[in-house]
């Protein structure tokens, strides 16, 4: 805890900014692309919200109080960021997010940073139709593998509602491969 | 049919891969937009507003001089003819009235100019035949 708060001051400090950033992006750059490419699915809209993700970030360390830990703080702008962009896509293309998710995932086989088969493709079909705080959790959970403590920061909720979100997901999921 | 239990059967990978060398090149790429992204950037149309609310001072500064200078003229810069010819023509004030605003210095001032000698003064007391007249005023 001592060490993230030195590691905040560092952050905040401009002599030692530009080398703190520096590692704060070695650090979170893997796990927050493919927390967000979980989310929008397509590696370059991944790519355009990891970016944003990043430059938000360094703009609002300054206000960053350290009442959450880094990590669920980066991870919720992170979240923010892909859900706001999916979204916004959503709007211009004058679909619904469902829609844009369902046609997104009719390219995975098509995209050439995809590497996965028709389980992988039934997987995402059948998350689509979760609602979307139970899609969040799954993948979360299940792809990202991070613990429910983790995932409860991240997403301001109680680890009890988590546990059943997730049950309630997997379930789901189970039904729809089932049948499909 | 089989029923499919997610947690009994072998892990299903998300299936998602970058390209080579991506989180090589990433976080040069974020470096290079930081310092850009934090540079404060005036919009537009705050830079209309401001030219619009200079535009708007000067105006009013503008229209507000006349005033300005009609209410700071001072008395010095008004004409001494106009002041002469008021008191004369258009004023109430009788010779009396005048002296009685004259203090002292002005008095003895207005002496060393009229410079009459005793032996004028005199004489003219003398030649005048109103003079019962005047000094019954």
């Amino acid at each position: 805890m001592q060490e993230e708060k030195d590691f905040i001051q560092k952050l905040l400090h401009p002599n030692t900014q530009n080398e703190a950033f520096k590692k704060l992006l070695q650090d979170f750059q893997k796990p927050l692309y493919f927390h967000i490419r979980t989310i929008v699915l397509n590696h370059d809209d991944a790519d355009d919200v990891l970016q944003n993700t990043f430059i938000k970030v360094f703009q609002n360390l300054k206000n960053f109080k350290g009442d959450s830990k880094l990590f669920s703080w980066m991870y919720r702008i992170a979240t923010n960021e892909a859900l706001t962009f999916i979204k916004q896509k959503a709007l211009k293309n004058k679909v619904s997010s469902e829609d844009l998710q369902n046609k997104t995932i009719d390219n995975l086989k098509a995209d050439v940073y995809f590497d996965g088969d028709d389980i992988q493709i039934k997987l995402q079909k059948a998350i689509a139709i979760l609602p979307k705080k139970q899609q969040l959790v799954f993948k979360m959970k299940y792809f990202e593998e991070l613990k429910y403590e983790e995932i409860a920061a991240i997403l301001e909720t109680s680890v009890g509602a988590l546990k059943a979100s997730y049950h309630h997901a997997v379930k789901k999921i189970e039904a729809y491969i089932t049948s499909n | 049919m089989k029923t499919f239990k997610l947690e009994s059967e072998p892990k299903i990978k998300s299936g998602f891969i970058v390209p080579e060398h991506y989180f090589d090149d990433f976080s040069k790429k974020v470096l290079s937009k930081i310092p850009k992204e934090n540079t404060k950037v005036m919009p537009l149309f705050q830079k209309r507003k401001t030219v619009f609310l200079a535009v708007a001072a000067i105006l009013v500064i503008g229209l507000l001089l006349p005033i300005y200078n009609q209410f700071t003229k001072s008395y010095d810069e008004i004409e001494t003819t106009f002041l002469e010819n008021h008191l004369t023509y258009q004023s109430n004030l009788n010779s009396y009235d005048l002296i009685s605003e004259l203090e002292e210095e002005d008095l003895t001032k207005l002496g060393t100019t009229i410079g009459l000698k005793d032996e004028v003064i005199e004489d003219i007391l003398v030649t005048n035949s109103d003079l019962e007249k005047l000094i019954l005023e």
